[in-house]
């Protein structure tokens, strides 16, 4: 038997999980042929990731090299985004073992009355599954990867609850919440948040974030941050001009096609993930609770565009000087554009364009230095989904790496079973401010409610 | 083919809530033989593939910017609460 099973996970990802994505759909009575076709676009997704991610290191590799050997800059770690990153998620053995994990605790917690959030966003499954990835990859310990995500879990369900209030008074969607793990980051800049309230002067900067966006809106776009820091690096690097436009055409097509390939595993997920929260849904007709989503429902928030591309220069600025004092290696790339720590500040600032802009300078070298610890991981792990070749002493890395903290201390934490006791200690702490920003927020909801009358026009200015 | 109709839904990166939506709405065409073309894209990108579009489905709230195009709101089929109003209301757009 075990013989028959190594087998099968021996044949890779890209063959592995279509069989069980097929196996799982006809179980939960897909027609056949839909079935047939989302484990298809399944090991076709995995098979395209792998096409793009192998296309974008031919290309970077070499200008990323003679930038090292050039500059003295040792920058050797690529940022490759999330949607690499969801592809070895998805390639994790135990990947859909965390579906029933997620909406079994959901509805646990949601019947003791421990939340109100019904996360319905099994897309994001992926960011437990990573999670739980590098914590297998550190203690070896299946068990403890499970925790791990359960820990998770739990966490943005509960993070869902604290932000629900903000959010609405933000978007004023009624009935949802967001349940994204980047969200949890807000119990970090929360207390950073308090102490710029001591600072005189900082809420007094009035700025148009409609307007500006308009102005700067296009360096949103992965085609223009891809051929802009692609052209960079190669300049740097010390290649001619033809040599540097097409390293900068090159790496914006890899930025242009990433989400593109990542919507196929979408596309195989859809059924599944449809079928689950529909189950969901219907348990809880009649009590009031805040449906979990995505973050996206806050991208018509201009602040969030104009603070993520305005830190873009000064993440750039960060990355070499910490590669100087030799904390960093990451070169931020394809989340350059770091929505991933300013949609938390966007919610713990309540829109406060120039708050958010100090929180994501702050929170930048965070974001690198555990990027750069996480990067040999992140590396042997993409390896092990396909036959990528990165070169010797070049790394995958993902600078938009959602909570970062939290990560660090659950990979470093839970390995206390090999002796890391910093990690664990981290681990508590973390806990112990997720705990005082709970509050902290629910003072904030509180004073709200008291000054509805003078924040209204604030909304509105959003 | 000919006047089959074109309705586009944005999001954060154009790959998972406006999937979900363009899915979920795709299914429900389907199953009432609406013959429709669907397509989830990147919202800051909105911009270029809004001309092409004859319905915008919006998951941020609507009002923020008019794109001067039949605007119906996605939420509902993330959240599943009012979904057949706002379907309802597709339908109807989709018959002008």
């Amino acid at each position: 038997m075990s013989t028959v099973v190594n087998y099968i996970l021996g044949l890779g990802s890209a063959i592995f999980l279509p069989i069980v994505m097929i196996l799982l759909g006809l179980i939960i009575k897909m027609k056949p042929k839909r079935a047939i076709i989302s484990g298809l676009t399944l090991g076709i997704a995995f098979t395209a990731m792998n096409m793009v991610l192998s296309f974008m290191f031919s290309s970077i590799s070499p200008a990323a090299s003679a930038f090292v050997k050039n500059t003295g800059i040792n920058l050797s770690a690529i940022d490759v985004g999330w949607a690499p990153m969801a592809a070895i998620a998805w390639a994790w053995p135990y990947a859909l073992a965390l579906f029933p994990l997620q909406i079994g605790i959901n509805l646990v917690m949601l019947a003791l009355k421990w939340t109100d959030c019904l996360n319905v966003d099994l897309w994001n499954v992926w960011g437990k599954i990573f999670t739980a990835s590098l914590v297998a990859a550190a203690t070896k310990s299946i068990p403890l990867a499970f925790v791990a995500a359960i820990i998770q879990i739990v966490l943005e369900l509960k993070s869902g609850d604290i932000t629900q209030k903000q959010i609405y008074k933000i978007t004023k969607i009624p009935g949802v919440a967001c349940t994204h793990p980047m969200l949890i980051e807000a119990a970090i800049l929360a207390p950073i948040n308090r102490l710029l309230d001591f600072v005189p002067g900082i809420n007094k900067i009035n700025i148009n974030a409609q307007q500006m966006k308009e102005k700067i809106g296009v360096f949103g776009e992965n085609s223009v941050m891809g051929f802009i820091v692609g052209a960079l690096i190669a300049v740097f690097g010390g290649f001619d001009l033809k040599g540097i436009l097409n390293t900068a055409m090159q790496v914006a097509t890899a930025l242009v096609l990433f989400p593109m390939m990542a919507k196929l595993f979408m596309q195989a997920l859809a059924p599944i993930a449809d079928s689950a929260g529909t189950f969901m849904k219907k348990r809880f007709k009649g009590r009031e609770i805040h449906i979990g989503l995505d973050w996206p429902f806050m991208a018509g928030q201009s602040e969030i565009w104009v603070a993520a591309i305005i830190l873009v220069p000064f993440e750039l600025v960060i990355a070499v000087l910490m590669s100087k004092a030799g904390l960093n290696t990451v070169i931020p790339l394809a989340g350059i554009v770091n929505v991933i720590i300013i949609v938390p500040a966007l919610v713990v600032t309540g829109g406060n364009l120039v708050r958010m802009i100090i929180l994501g300078l702050i929170g930048t070298p965070i974001y690198l230095a555990i990027a750069t610890s996480f990067a040999p991981m992140t590396t042997s792990l993409a390896k092990a989904v396909g036959t990528i070749q990165i070169p010797k002493g070049q790394f995958i890395a993902f600078f938009g790496v959602e909570m970062p903290e939290l990560r660090w201390a659950l990979v470093h934490g839970l390995n206390i079973i090999h002796g890391e006791i910093v990690g664990f200690v981290a681990l508590i702490a973390f806990f112990g401010l997720f705990f005082w920003y709970a509050k902290y927020m629910k003072k904030r909801d509180i004073g709200d409610t008291v000054n509805i009358a003078n924040n209204t026009n604030k909304t509105q200015k959003i | 083919m000919g006047n089959q109709k074109r309705i586009i839904v944005a999001c954060g990166s154009g790959v998972a809530t406006s999937q979900t939506v363009a899915s979920k709405i795709e299914t429900m065409c389907e199953d009432e033989n609406i013959n429709v073309n669907v397509e989830a894209v990147d919202i800051k990108s909105l911009e270029s593939f809004i001309d092409q579009c004859d319905i915008y489905v919006s998951i941020v709230p609507t009002g923020l910017k008019d794109w001067g195009k039949p605007t119906i709101s996605g939420i509902p089929f993330l959240t599943g609460i009012g979904i057949d109003e706002e379907f309802d209301k597709l339908k109807e757009m989709l018959h002008q």
